[in-house]
């Protein structure tokens, strides 16, 4: 039977690689040092399968056809399309269908109606984090979209209902597997906005408070409330809240928190156990 | 909930594409034109009115078809903080 190996998240932006080369050198010793001790617990949870849970820039979707979660049940996906990240180097990423689509038809069967893709494109939400924790070589790469971008969007209470299933997923799926999952976005940012480049740091507190502390609920409150106001980006917290449901709403450990207004984004590290 | 302009919006994600980015910005009419937009719209593009556009269309969007057309990054942030 499969495992949960462990569950972690990590922010992304597209800067960290785009201009990588002109950020002071102090803000890149704290971005890769966070980066690599995440990258360290995942790696000690020694993972079969990543099921990694990010946002879709553009890449894949668009407003003529735009699925609110979409499960990647390919057998490769594309890399990221984005010509600042063609140094990442994988122009493909190895699927696993055997568990998507175990995940899709446990979907299904318990009232959820996703979208699935054959082949995504895994664009830089989905690749910094990998790249930057230097998960080399890669496993299999399970993606799941959830529409972050454009309103409406899922609610919090979904997006933890769709972490519970994830668990109920990885725990029903009957071959010898470990399976962590990945949260990538986040905390606050603004994007195209007049407030472009304001990290909110009081959301971002509050977010980890509610994180650290537990449970479904506080998530769910503080969420539905502090989102109206915070900017756009900040709206890839359902994919932290997704990974906080799939390991059990225990509260996490967080490993790093740094506002960073240089790549725009207030960029925080976390994992919750078994290797919290 | 405010929808956004789907043809304003088709020719910001299409841009995203480097080939058509590089002939947007050498005839950026020729372009615009093969997408229908609203007059009032037409004029806000080719005007660079990034104040207009913004309620327009998602704010990714905005801010790559900014970057496409060459716009530096400074003087989006001007423009769209008004």
């Amino acid at each position: 039977m499969a495992e949960l190996a462990g569950v972690f998240a990590a922010s992304h932006a597209p800067l960290i690689v785009r201009d990588w080369h002109l950020l002071d050198e102090r803000l890149k010793a704290k971005l890769t040092s966070a980066y690599q001790r995440l990258g360290a617990r995942l790696r000690s949870a020694r993972p079969d399968i990543i099921v990694e849970i990010a946002p879709d820039h553009w890449s894949n979707f668009f407003i003529d056809n735009l699925p609110s979660v979409c499960i990647g049940v390919g057998a490769t996906n594309a890399g990221p399309p984005e010509p600042f990240m063609q140094s990442f180097g994988h122009p493909t990423l190895a699927g696993e269908p055997q568990f998507a689509m175990h995940l899709l038809e446990t979907a299904l069967a318990s009232g959820f109606e996703p979208s699935s893709s054959q082949r995504l494109a895994l664009d830089h939400g989905f690749c910094i984090p990998l790249w930057r924790m230097e998960i080399d070589p890669l496993p299999p790469i399970v993606p799941i979209v959830i529409n972050s971008l454009e309103p409406p969007m899922p609610t919090i209470a979904r997006c933890i209902a769709w972490g519970n299933l994830l668990a109920q997923a990885i725990t029903s799926y009957p071959f010898d597997a470990r399976i962590a999952v990945v949260a990538s976005g986040g905390l606050s940012h603004s994007i195209g906005e007049p407030t472009m480049g304001a990290i909110d740091e009081v959301f971002d507190a509050g977010c980890i408070g509610a994180f650290e502390t537990g449970g479904e609920r506080a998530v769910i409150d503080y969420l539905e409330r502090a989102l109206v106001t915070a900017g756009n980006g900040s709206h890839e917290v359902r994919n932290w809240v997704a990974a906080h449901a799939a390991a059990g709403s225990r509260g996490f450990e967080l490993i790093e928190y740094l506002p960073a207004p240089e790549v725009y984004v207030g960029c925080a590290w976390a994992s919750w156990g078994p290797h919290a | 909930m405010k929808r956004t302009d789907f043809a304003l919006s088709k020719l910001f994600f299409d841009l995203q594409k480097g080939p058509a980015a590089a002939e947007y910005r050498a005839d950026r009419v020729a372009v615009i034109d093969r997408y229908g937009l609203e007059p009032e719209i037409r004029a806000a593009v080719l005007a660079d009115d990034v104040a207009k556009l913004a309620p327009l269309v998602n704010p990714y969007l905005l801010r790559y078809y900014c970057s496409a057309a060459g716009m530096p990054e400074a003087e989006f942030l001007e423009k769209i903080r008004g």
